[in-house]
């Protein structure tokens, strides 16, 4: 029997990158059981009378059998393309033991990458990429695949072209580059998240083409271009300016200036405002709860979550003291934030009232005319580097007026989330003058997330659960929101 | 005589100076006293004070997120911002039963001021703000309340503002925009 030793598959997490080695049994790729015992925390347990090989994880259980494919994961029956095999003291499963059997009893998300060989545990940024070469006579067209959808950063440093993208790890496979045409000698990835690509001797210059959209990836295309041919680059004119009416070379001495092409996220940073704070309590529940401290409690696990899942940077207004309005709304603009988040409890005479209720800034006349003026007014400004750029002239205390579409459609998709994710049964959409929105440049909501006037949401508001659960809906939501404005990038702000 | 003549003559023109006054304070006057405080107005007679009209004022609904109108008797007052003063006063009394009034308890009315742009400006108390139990729902109750009483009942008034102890405020409890005055808005009215 051939056994031979294998590539390790490279284990990504939050904590790291760690190794699991690989053996290769009759052509099928296998991993020792006791090597995933000490990754993922399972207690391994060999019941010779029945037979079995148990891998317990907390309350759940995958029951093996020795040369046998069939596997149970928490009483669901699995196959894999090899059986459980003893090799000395070891056990060995198959690579698709990880994805098949593990994953669905793991807490925690699992998903491995034989085409890589990487194991991503949790929600890392891991996009997969691959590109496909298109060449002309004159140019090589580089056509990165991106999935899912992630910002990249196209720059030169010195003979070599790099892709940085915005992600923890990539699952990239690059087919080898076509060395004819002088223009790109090698690509590969490189660490952490680096596509590299090696120019050549023709290589001139390099243009970015804007992305677009391919179901869930994004098409990235670099289009490098090759230097005329040397009959056309001119001698240098001893000692002095080139003759008059000479043509200038072709490709200037010294090294090419950096150009950098850059695609920008739409999301990028997030602003939560904690309701209150300081001396004001907002709301106080029949239990003691008061208002400021519970939406402070879920700020912060939002916040974790988000920049988590979603890497995106996420600001507090405040960390549990008192604030004003004015200052609620200038942190997110003064961090150029791209969303305006506001949480809050409710409150209502009537101790029975219960539900969640999203708020976006409703107009009277003054804020309709505020809204039709930001439109009119617009100043044409002169921007470094050369050229103009057009911005709308807001006033300060009605910057929102410009980004309700974008608030609405964000408040559809919070509402949809929370039902979804958090479970709630009961959510409103409301249009109000709300103080704290009306600042707001940005995509702006204010969420109530239920009445801490009902003893009962009391009690949900006040718990860890819950408020988990509606950290993961509004990352959900963030996510959501993401995509929708990179397929219709014209929602904000309104034209 | 000619001395005499001439001061008989000053005293004629000063009283056509003075009778032309009174008639311009005659025509102008009411108009005038209307945009400013009412405490400078002179107090309604007795016998007005005790005619009734029937007015629109709005209490809490069943499910505690909007406001239900009822018909009810209201002092009469006479002018815009006389009958304002009355609608307010029966407003900021309890509730009958089985009604819940979204205004805190303790909450008076101080003044109430009237533009010729349709604004009112009610002053009140500090209890409105210092009673308030807060959350965003009991502050939408608590401010169109006082909006909806005013500009269902008056149709002069287009808007009111609410300003706490003389003074402008920026919100109730922390999330309606009070700086400007605010239109009635009927989605808050479930009836």
């Amino acid at each position: 029997m051939l056994v031979a030793q294998s590539g390790p598959i490279a284990v990504l997490s939050r904590e790291g990158r760690r190794t699991l080695p690989t053996l290769e049994v009759q052509n099928h790729q296998m991993v020792g059981l006791d090597d995933l015992a000490n990754l993922f925390q399972l207690q391994i347990r060999e019941d010779t009378a029945a037979r079995a090989v148990t891998a317990s994880y907390k309350n759940q259980t995958i029951v093996l059998t020795p040369d046998q494919s069939l596997v149970s994961a928490s009483g669901r029956l699995v196959s894999l393309p090899a059986p459980l095999t003893r090799r000395g003291n070891r056990w060995l499963v198959p690579v698709e033991f990880l994805n098949r059997a593990l994953a669905p009893v793991y807490d925690v998300k699992l998903d491995f990458r034989p085409r890589s060989r990487l194991l991503v545990v949790g929600d890392l940024r891991v996009p997969r990429i691959t590109a496909q070469y298109d060449d002309t006579p004159s140019s090589l067209r580089v056509t990165f695949e991106i999935t899912p959808r992630t910002a990249v950063t196209v720059t030169q440093e010195q003979n070599r072209l790099l892709l940085r993208v915005d992600a923890d790890a990539l699952d990239a496979a690059l087919p080898s580059a076509p060395s004819q045409q002088g223009l790109l000698t090698a690509i590969r990835a490189t660490e952490p998240t680096t596509i590299q690509m090696d120019l050549g001797q023709r290589f001139s210059s390099f243009r970015t083409s804007p992305v677009t959209s391919s179901g869930a990836a994004a098409l990235v295309t670099v289009e490098l271009l090759a230097a005329p041919i040397e009959s056309s680059v001119s001698p240098a004119v001893p000692g002095g300016a080139p003759a008059p009416g000479a043509p200038g070379p072709a490709v200037a001495a010294g090294p090419l200036p950096t150009f950098s092409g850059s695609i920008r996220p739409t999301i990028g940073t997030i602003v939560l405002d904690p309701g209150h704070g300081g001396d004001d309590n907002g709301v106080k529940g029949p239990g003691g709860a008061v208002e400021k401290d519970v939406a402070l409690a879920i700020a912060r696990r939002v916040k974790g979550v988000i920049e988590g899942r979603l890497g995106m940077r996420v600001l507090l207004t405040h960390e549990g003291n008192r604030i004003s309005a004015d200052s609620r709304a200038s942190i997110a603009n003064n961090n150029k934030a791209d969303l305006f988040i506001s949480l809050h409890a409710n409150g209502s005479p009537r101790p029975s009232t219960r539900g969640a209720t999203i708020f976006t800034l409703g107009l009277d006349r003054f804020g309709e005319d505020a809204r039709r003026q930001s439109q009119a007014d617009r100043a044409v400004l002169p921007v470094f580097g050369g050229g103009t750029r057009e911005i709308a002239l807001v006033e300060w205390e009605l910057a929102q007026a410009a980004h309700l579409d974008g608030s609405n459609a964000f408040a559809g998709i919070v509402d949809e989330r929370l039902r979804a994710t958090a479970g709630l049964p009961a959510v409103t959409l409301q249009r109000a003058p709300m103080r704290n929105l009306a600042g707001a440049n940005m995509p702006a909501v204010l969420i109530e997330l239920g009445y801490l006037s009902n003893a009962e949401e009391e009690k949900l508001l006040t718990s860890a659960d819950f408020q988990n659960r509606v950290a993961l809906a509004l990352a959900e939501a963030v996510a959501a929101f993401r995509d929708h404005l990179e397929l219709s990038p014209q929602v904000i702000p309104t034209p | 005589m000619k001395s005499v003549n001439r001061t008989a003559g000053l005293y004629i023109g000063l009283a056509a100076v003075l009778a032309i006054g009174l008639i311009l304070l005659a025509v102008l006057g009411p108009r005038w006293l209307a945009t400013v405080p009412e405490e400078a107005a002179a107090p309604p007679a007795p016998e007005a004070e005790a005619r009734k009209i029937r007015a629109r004022l709005f209490y809490v609904d069943e499910q505690g997120t909007g406001l239900t109108g009822v018909e009810r008797e209201v002092l009469y007052g006479e002018g815009t911002v006389e009958q304002a003063k009355r609608i307010i006063e029966a407003q900021l009394a309890a509730a009958p039963e089985p009604l819940a009034s979204a205004i805190p308890e303790g909450t008076k009315m101080r003044t109430v001021f009237f533009t010729k742009a349709g604004e009112m400006y009610v002053d009140l108390s500090t209890e409105l703000r210092q009673n308030h139990p807060g959350g965003t729902t009991s502050e939408i109750l608590t401010v169109y309340t006082i909006v909806s009483a005013l500009t269902s009942n008056l149709p002069a008034v287009t808007s009111v503002q609410i300003l706490i102890d003389g003074k402008e405020v920026d919100t109730l409890a922390g999330h309606l925009d009070l700086r400007r005055p605010i239109e009635q808005d009927l989605k808050w009215v479930t009836n």
